[in-house]
C-alpha cells in the first residue's frame, strides 16, 4: 500500500509549507482526462527550485495540454527524507501527493553539477531504478535538460534521454510521440527509437564510448547508422511568439527569487571566455518591448506580486532598454510594483534608472571585473576596463552610494601573482575614488567587499581544454591576496576550493564518473552545494574506491585534438571558433561583441536572432 | 491633484483552512497583500520606501493551527463597501482562505490592540486506558488549583508563570453529545461549526490513502478552552495542554488546534469583534 504523508509528519518537519502544494496558480486537473503524467523535478529544495524561471515556463506549457498533467517535485530536506524512509513513503509530486514512480515521465532540470547526488537520491527515494538499463515496463522515462545537459556524460547511465537546448517545442513533440507509442503498447526501447530522430533528443544508451590506453576518449559512436552522429541543440527562433505563462505559481512561503521574472532575451552578445552561458545560449534573441509589457501586465494582474525583475545574462545589452524601462516603470508605479534590475552595467543611465525603479536604500552595488589586471581581463575577454569601473563607482559614490561589491575569479588561465595583487590594487582604487568624492555628496560608511571564487573550466568555452589550478595553488593565491589587502575599508570573502574542484571534475567528466556518483551518494553525499552537508572526504574516498583520478579530469590540460566527452553534442558554436578564441586569449586579444561585429562562431546556422538581424 | 476620497475602515472575519495552516503569520499577511492587489481593492498604502497596505491582524496563529474566526482591519478608500470587499477578495484567494463576514468599523482601537480572549477546540490523544471520564475528572481538579505554574520560554529566557488566571474556561466534550449535536447541525456550514470541522478533520486522518497516525481514533479527545489572549496576557493552547498533561501525569499528544473565536473585552463582557458594540 502506498501512503501519502500525514499531518503528524508535516508537523514534525522544518518548513512544512514546502510539501503541501495548493499555492495560487498551481494547476489541478481531473486525472480521468489525463493521458500522461509528468513529474518536473528540481534536484534541490523548494525555495531554490521555485525560483527557477525555466520550470515555471515548462510547467505551465505542459499543463496547457489537455492530455498532460505536469506536477512539481523538489528534493525533500533531510528531516523530511528520514520521515519518508521511516514510513515507506516514496517521493511524491506536490500537486496530488501521488508517488512519481507511477508517472510517465520524470524530468530533471540540470542547473549545476553539484546537484547530481540529489538526483540519485530522489530517484532512489521515488523507488525508481537508478540505472536506465534496469528500468522496465511500467517505470517512467527519466529525462533531463538544462545547462548541464550540454555535457550529460557523467549522468549518461542514469537517464533514458536528454533534451538539449530550449524545451518549449521539443517537449511537445516528445509527448505526441509518447501518446502514440503508449497506444501501441510497444517496448521501452521502441519509444526511444521513435524519439531519437527528433532534433535535440539524445539517447545515451544508443551511443558507445571507446577509450584510449591513457584514459582519454578514442571515440563516441552511435550504435546504428540511423542515430544522429551529432546531437544538435534546439532553439526557439522567435522568442516573441513562444509560449510564456500569463500566470505563475505564487508560493505561500518565501523563496529565493520571490518575484515576477520577465525574460528580456536569450543568449548574450559578450562572449566572455570563461562563461558557458555566453556560448550555449547563442544566438542572442530579444523579446519586443510590446510583448514584455503585455507579459508584465498579465503577470502582475494574476499574481499580485509587488516586484518584477528583468531576467537575462546582461540587462544593459537589451536594445532600447531605456524607452522600455521607462514605460515599464510608468505602468508598474501605478500598481505599486517595484522593478529590480540585476546584471546591469553601471553608468549614469543605469544609476538614474535604479534610482527611479527601486525605492530602496542606496546600500550596495555589485560589479564583476572578474580579474585584477587589464592583461587578464583581456585574456578572458571581459570587456571592462579599469577606467570603466572607476568611472562607474565614482558616479555611484557621487549619487550617495557607499557600498561596493567586487567579484573576481582566482585561477584563470595565464594568471600570475601580479594579477592577484591587481585585485587588491583595484580595491584600493575604488576606496580612493570614494575619498575623492566630496563628503556631503557621498554616503556614509564606505564598505568595499572583494569576493573571489575558484575558476572552473567548462565545456563549450574557449577554456574547455584548460587545466583547473590546483587547490594548493588556489589557496596560496588566496592567502597572497589577503596579505595584499591592507585597507580597513575592504572586506575580503573567499570560497573554499573543494566544491569548485568537484565541479571541475563533473563539468568535463565522462561516463566513467557515473559509478563515482553512485558510490559518493551511497556514502551519504547529497545537498553538496549546502555547506553543512558537503562531505569532501567521502568524495575523495569514493574516487579512491572507483579508481577515478580527479586530477585527470580537473587539473589536466587537454590537446586540441583530444576527443572531448561532449564532442557528439552540437551547440551551434564550432570547435574551430573555440580554438581561435583560446589562441586569442593567450595573445591577450579581445573579440568584439556580437553587436559590433560577427566573429563567425557558427551560431548563425540556426538562422535566428542577432545573426540574421 | 489626486482624487479626493475619504477613508473608511473595514473589519473582516476570515477562515484559515487546512490548506493554508502551515504558513507563517508573515506569509499570511503577504497572501492578503497579493490577493488585494489581484482583486484591485482600493486599500490605502503606507508611505515610505516600501509601501505596504494598511492592515492589522487580530492575533497571530501558530503554524499548523486552523481557525474559523480570524479578524483583520483594513483601511480603504470609501468607494468600496464591505460586501464588495468580501466578494472581491474571495474571488482572488487561494483555497483555504475565505472571508465570511465584513463590516464597516468606526471604533478607535484596531483589532490587534483590542483582543482579550480566544477560544479553541483542541484535539488531544491520550495513552490507552485513559478515557474521557478520567480526563474530565482531572480537569475539574486542575481548575480547582489556585495557581498553575508552567515554564514559558520567551526571548529573555525561561521563566515560571502562573497560567491559572488565564484559563477562563476549559472542558472536555463527551462523545455522545458530540454525535447528537452534529446531527442537529448537519446542514450548518463547517465554517461556523467547529464540531463539524473537527469531525471532518479526524476522518481525513484515517483516510485509506494517507499514512495512519501514531494514535488510535478512539484515543482522541476533544477539549474546548477559552483563554486569555492578546498583548497583555496570552496563553497559547499548546502550553495549556502541556500543563494539563503535567497535572495528570500522562503524555497528551496535541493532534490538532483549531481557533473558534476571538473576543474583545468591553465592560466585563467578551464580545465578538464584529459585534455592533465594538465596531
Amino acid at each position: 500500500m502506498e501512503y501519502k504523508i500525514n499531518d503528524e509528519i508535516l508537523q514534525s518537519v522544518e518548513k512544512p509549507a514546502r510539501y503541501i502544494g495548493n499555492e495560487l496558480n498551481s494547476v489541478h486537473k481531473d486525472l480521468k482526462n489525463i493521458k500522461n503524467r509528468f513529474a518536473f523535478c528540481f534536484p534541490d529544495t523548494y525555495e531554490i527550485g521555485m525560483s527557477h524561471l525555466g520550470m515555471k515556463i515548462l510547467y505551465h506549457l505542459l499543463n496547457e495540454r489537455e492530455d498532460t498533467y505536469c506536477e512539481r517535485v523538489f528534493a525533500p530536506w533531510t528531516d523530511m527524507e528520514s520521515k519518508m524512509r521511516e514510513n515507506n513513503i516514496t517521493l511524491f509530486a506536490l500537486e496530488t501527493h501521488d508517488p512519481i514512480k507511477y508517472f510517465d515521465f520524470v524530468g530533471f532540470t540540470l542547473q549545476y553539477e553539484m546537484s547530481y547526488t540529489n538526483i540519485l537520491n530522489m530517484l532512489d527515494l521515488a523507488g525508481i531504478p537508478l540505472y536506465s538499463s534496469e528500468r522496465t515496463k511500467g517505470d517512467p522515462f527519466v529525462c533531463a535538460g538544462g545547462p548541464c545537459a550540454y555535457n550529460p556524460e557523467p549522468l549518461a547511465d542514469f537517464f533514458d534521454f536528454f533534451v538539449l537546448g530550449e524545451g518549449e517545442e521539443v517537449i511537445n513533440e516528445i509527448i505526441d510521440v509518447y501518446n502514440a507509442w503508449k497506444e501501441d503498447d510497444a517496448s521501452r526501447e521502441d519509444f526511444l527509437n521513435r524519439i531519437v530522430s527528433i532534433q535535440g533528443v539524445y539517447v545515451p544508451s544508443f551511443y558507445n564510448v571507446k577509450y584510449n590506453e591513457d584514459g582519454t576518449i578514442a571515440g563516441i559512436h552511435p550504435q546504428r547508422k540511423e542515430y544522429p552522429e551529432k546531437i544538435r541543440k534546439r532553439i526557439i527562433k522567435d522568442v516573441d511568439r513562444v509560449f510564456f505563462p500569463d500566470s505563475v505559481i505564487v508560493p505561500f512561503t518565501d523563496i529565493v527569487h520571490n518575484r515576477i521574472m520577465l525574460e528580456l532575451f536569450r543568449g548574450c552578445i559578450r562572449g566572455c571566455r570563461f562563461c558557458q552561458a555566453g556560448f550555449v545560449y547563442r544566438p542572442v534573441r530579444e523579446k519586443s518591448p510590446e510583448t514584455l509589457l503585455q507579459q508584465a501586465e498579465n503577470l502582475t494582474c494574476n499574481t499580485g506580486y509587488d516586484e518584477i525583475s528583468l531576467a537575462s545574462l546582461s540587462t544593459s545589452d537589451y536594445t532600447g532598454l531605456m524607452p522600455f524601462t521607462e514605460k515599464l516603470i510608468d505602468t508598474m508605479e501605478e500598481k505599486k510594483v517595484n522593478l529590480s534590475l540585476p546584471s546591469l552595467r553601471i553608468d549614469s543611465f543605469s544609476l538614474d534608472l535604479m534610482e527611479k525603479a527601486q525605492k530602496v536604500r542606496k546600500s550596495g552595488l555589485t560589479f564583476a571585473p572578474e580579474a585584477g589586471t587589464q592583461r587578464l581581463r583581456d585574456v578572458i575577454n571581459k570587456g571592462v576596463t579599469e577606467k570603466d569601473l572607476l568611472d562607474s563607482v565614482t558616479l555611484a559614490f557621487n549619487g550617495g552610494w557607499s557600498g561596493v561589491k567586487l567579484y573576481f575569479m582566482l585561477g584563470l588561465p595565464t594568471e600570475n601573482l601580479d594579477d592577484v595583487a591587481g585585485i587588491a590594487d583595484l580595491g584600493n582604487k575604488v576606496v580612493n575614488a570614494y575619498m575623492s568624492v566630496p563628503k556631503e555628496k557621498r554616503g556614509k560608511g564606505l564598505n568595499v567587499t572583494i569576493s573571489t571564487s575558484f575558476f572552473v573550466p567548462k565545456p563549450f568555452t574557449p577554456f574547455q581544454w584548460e587545466a583547473q589550478d590546483t587547490m594548493e595553488s588556489y589557496r596560496e593565491k588566496q592567502k597572497y591576496l589577503k596579505s595584499c589587502i591592507k585597507s580597513r575599508h575592504i572586506t575580503y570573502n573567499w570560497h573554499d576550493p573543494e566544491l569548485s574542484f568537484l565541479e571541475a571534475i563533473f563539468a568535463r567528466g565522462d561516463r566513467r564518473l557515473g559509478k563515482l556518483l553512485e558510490t559518493a551518494w551511497k556514502k551519504g553525499c547529497k545537498f553538496d552545494s549546502w555547506g553543512e552537508h558537503f562531505r569532501f572526504q567521502s568524495w575523495m574516498e569514493a574516487m579512491e574506491e572507483c579508481g577515478v583520478d580527479p586530477y585527470f579530469y580537473a587539473n589536466r590540460k587537454r590537446e586540441y585534438d583530444e576527443v572531448l566527452p561532449w564532442d557528439h553534442i552540437d551547440i551551434g558554436v564550432s570547435k574551430k571558433f573555440f580554438i581561435r578564441e583560446c589562441e586569442k586569449a593567450y595573445r591577450g586579444e579581445v573579440t568584439p561583441n556580437c553587436r559590433v561585429s560577427c566573429s563567425g562562431c557558427g551560431a548563425a546556422s540556426f538562422g535566428g536572432g542577432i545573426c540574421v538581424e | 491633484m489626486g482624487e479626493v476620497f475619504a477613508l473608511s475602515n473595514i473589519r473582516i472575519r476570515f477562515i484559515r483552512g487546512e490548506e493554508v495552516k502551515y504558513i507563517s503569520h508573515l506569509d499570511l499577511m503577504k497572501s492578503f497583500d497579493r490577493a488585494i492587489r489581484r482583486a484591485g481593492i482600493p486599500v490605502i498604502y503606507s508611505q515610505g520606501f516600501n509601501p505596504h497596505p494598511n492592515m492589522v491582524f487580530g492575533l497571530p496563529l501558530s503554524v499548523g493551527v486552523t481557525s474559523q474566526a480570524e479578524y483583520a482591519d483594513f483601511e480603504v478608500d470609501d468607494s468600496i463597501l464591505p460586501d464588495e470587499f468580501m466578494k472581491r477578495i474571495n474571488n482572488s484567494f487561494p483555497p483555504g482562505l475565505k472571508v465570511i463576514d465584513a463590516k464597516e468599523r468606526h471604533g478607535k482601537a484596531n483589532i490587534m490592540a483590542s483582543i482579550g480572549a480566544a477560544s479553541y477546540d483542541i484535539l488531544i490523544a491520550a495513552a490507552d486506558g485513559i478515557c474521557a471520564d478520567i480526563v474530565a475528572d482531572k480537569i475539574k481538579g486542575f481548575l480547582e488549583e489556585d495557581r498553575i505554574y508552567v515554564e514559558k520560554e520567551s526571548k529573555k529566557g525561561k521563566r515560571e508563570i502562573d497560567i491559572r488566571p488565564m484559563i477562563i474556561r476549559l472542558e472536555i466534550k463527551k462523545q455522545r453529545d458530540d454525535e447528537e449535536r452534529l446531527r442537529a447541525v448537519d446542514c450548518s456550514s463547517k465554517y461556523t461549526n467547529s464540531d463539524r470541522w473537527l469531525k471532518e478533520y479526524i476522518e481525513s486522518l484515517y483516510r485509506d490513502d494517507v499514512l495512519p497516525p501514531g494514535f488510535k481514533r478512539e484515543s482522541i479527545m476533544h477539549l474546548k478552552a477559552l483563554l486569555s489572549a492578546g498583548s497583555m496576557n496570552n496563553l497559547k493552547p499548546e502550553l495549556l495542554v502541556e500543563a494539563l498533561a503535567g497535572y495528570i501525569g500522562q503524555e497528551l499528544k496535541v493532534v490538532k488546534i483549531h481557533r473558534t473565536g476571538l473576543f474583545i473585552e468591553e465592560g466585563g463582557k467578551l464580545l465578538e469583534p464584529l459585534d455592533g458594540n465594538v465596531l
